[in-house]
């Protein structure tokens, strides 16, 4: 929170909101990664981008941007939105 | 929609003394005393004889006395007198309510007794900690408690209904929002960064130039909302922690319902900044206070039009995150609790 506000410094920032989703334990893999809603309509995700081995390697599509989500961010969305 | 099983505060330690004191909580209604040793008691406000509300009687010693026939009650609800007659029927008793007095607060258990645990009374130290300056206070509020809880959840209103004191512009338009949502809590952080102080924090923190403010809102059901606020002179670290040359206050608040469609609101307001100036602590009041008064039309006026349209549709909006994450909470657990009380009875 604290770096991405720095950041923001020599911007006015646009209002926009996080959410996060705790489950029932103090598990750190029970906590999902973020979810982005954007002043401009927008729903973001927070995921790590699927490399080109491993669309190979999977058999996935070799075009287009691809994102690879945890679970829990799955439960949060269905959770949550 | 009540939830049962929860510590709510009742009245503020000073409204509850050896005068009878009634008070609607939840759809009941409630006598509150003091017996003689300052314990506070709470009965159900209707005598067992004839239902006329004890809180139009007397204390007689550690005993209540009705106004209209003179049955006496002693501090466990069970009849100990009744004038002209030896027999006591030992239904002639009347409902109590375990009670506990804390943070300057009474509270009172609504659900089951067997239940009413102190230690799940939600902390507000910061109304009796003499770390803080603190004041208290209560509104009547004429519209259902969750109109209350969202409000409190959704700060964006801050910009147009407290434009005067504690709102402006910045909050609605340059905020970053985080809402994190566990089984049974939502804190919502907010941060504006690098934008004007409003006129409450320039009259009480003697901003002269942009600030850094936070708002983290900690909800914990069924209506309980402390907010962490304050401000810093922009750039000097109060994201990364550091909160220096500014001002830290606790916004706190406890809404408890009186029916559906009217609430107690109690709050208060804390600082830890000159916390016994007496003086800064009423000014600080002050100003939320006005607020406040805001607040409760902006409420009544919303259950005016409920009350014509009971459920209508409405629509979500990115800043009502925290609101929806609330409510869904409440709904779940006043699901559970209803299933509870039906396996209850089924045994």
């Amino acid at each position: 929170m604290s770096h991405e506000l720095t950041r923001k410094r020599d911007g006015a920032v646009k209002f926009r909101v996080e959410l996060v989703w705790q489950g029932d334990t103090d598990d750190a893999a029970n906590a999902a990664s973020s979810i982005y809603l954007t002043a401009d309509g927008r729903v973001i995700l927070q995921g790590r981008t699927v490399s080109r081995e491993e669309r190979a390697a999977l058999a996935l599509p070799p075009d287009g941007e691809m994102i690879s989500v945890d679970r829990p961010l799955i439960r949060a969305i269905k959770d949550m939105l | 929609m009540f939830l049962r099983n929860y510590w709510y505060v009742a009245a503020s330690a000073a409204e509850i003394g050896r005068k009878p004191f009634a008070r609607m909580i939840l759809g009941e209604p409630v006598v509150f005393f003091r017996i003689e040793d300052g314990a506070p008691v709470a009965f159900e406000d209707r005598c067992a004889h004839r239902h006329l509300p004890l809180s139009m009687g007397k204390l007689v010693g550690d005993r209540l006395q009705c106004h209209y026939h003179g049955l006496q009650f002693d501090r466990t609800g069970q009849c100990v007198r009744i004038p002209g007659q030896e027999l006591i029927p030992p239904s002639a008793k009347v409902k109590t309510y375990p009670v506990t007095e804390r943070h300057r607060w009474v509270w009172i258990w609504m659900g089951d007794p067997a239940l009413a645990d102190p230690a799940r009374i939600t902390d507000f130290h910061w109304l009796d900690d003499p770390a803080w300056g603190a004041k208290a206070s209560y509104l009547h509020v004429k519209a259902n408690w969750q109109l209350v809880v969202d409000n409190l959840l959704d700060l964006t209103h801050l910009a147009f209904v407290h434009e005067s004191t504690i709102g402006n512009a910045a909050l609605a338009e340059h905020a970053t929002v985080k809402v994190t949502r566990a089984p049974n809590n939502v804190v919502v952080t907010r941060w504006i960064i690098d934008q004007p102080a409003p006129p409450t924090f320039v009259k009480v923190g003697g901003f002269t130039s942009n600030v850094d403010r936070w708002q983290i809102i900690d909800f914990v059901p069924p209506a309980f909302l402390r907010l962490d606020v304050g401000a810093t002179p922009t750039g000097t670290g109060a994201p990364e922690g550091k909160r220096v040359d500014g001002i830290t206050m606790r916004n706190l608040n406890a809404i408890t319902p009186e029916t559906e469609k009217t609430s107690h609101y109690f709050w208060g307001q804390a600082h830890d900044f000159e916390p016994h100036n007496a003086e800064l602590t009423e000014k600080i009041f002050r100003q939320i206070e006005t607020a406040f008064h805001e607040d409760v039309e902006v409420f009544s006026a919303q259950q005016r039009n409920l009350d014509l349209c009971p459920d209508p549709p409405q629509v979500d909006i990115n800043a009502d995150t925290g609101v929806i994450q609330a409510r869904r909470i409440l709904q779940r657990l006043h699901d559970e609790e209803r299933a509870a009380l039906h396996v209850t009875a089924a045994e």
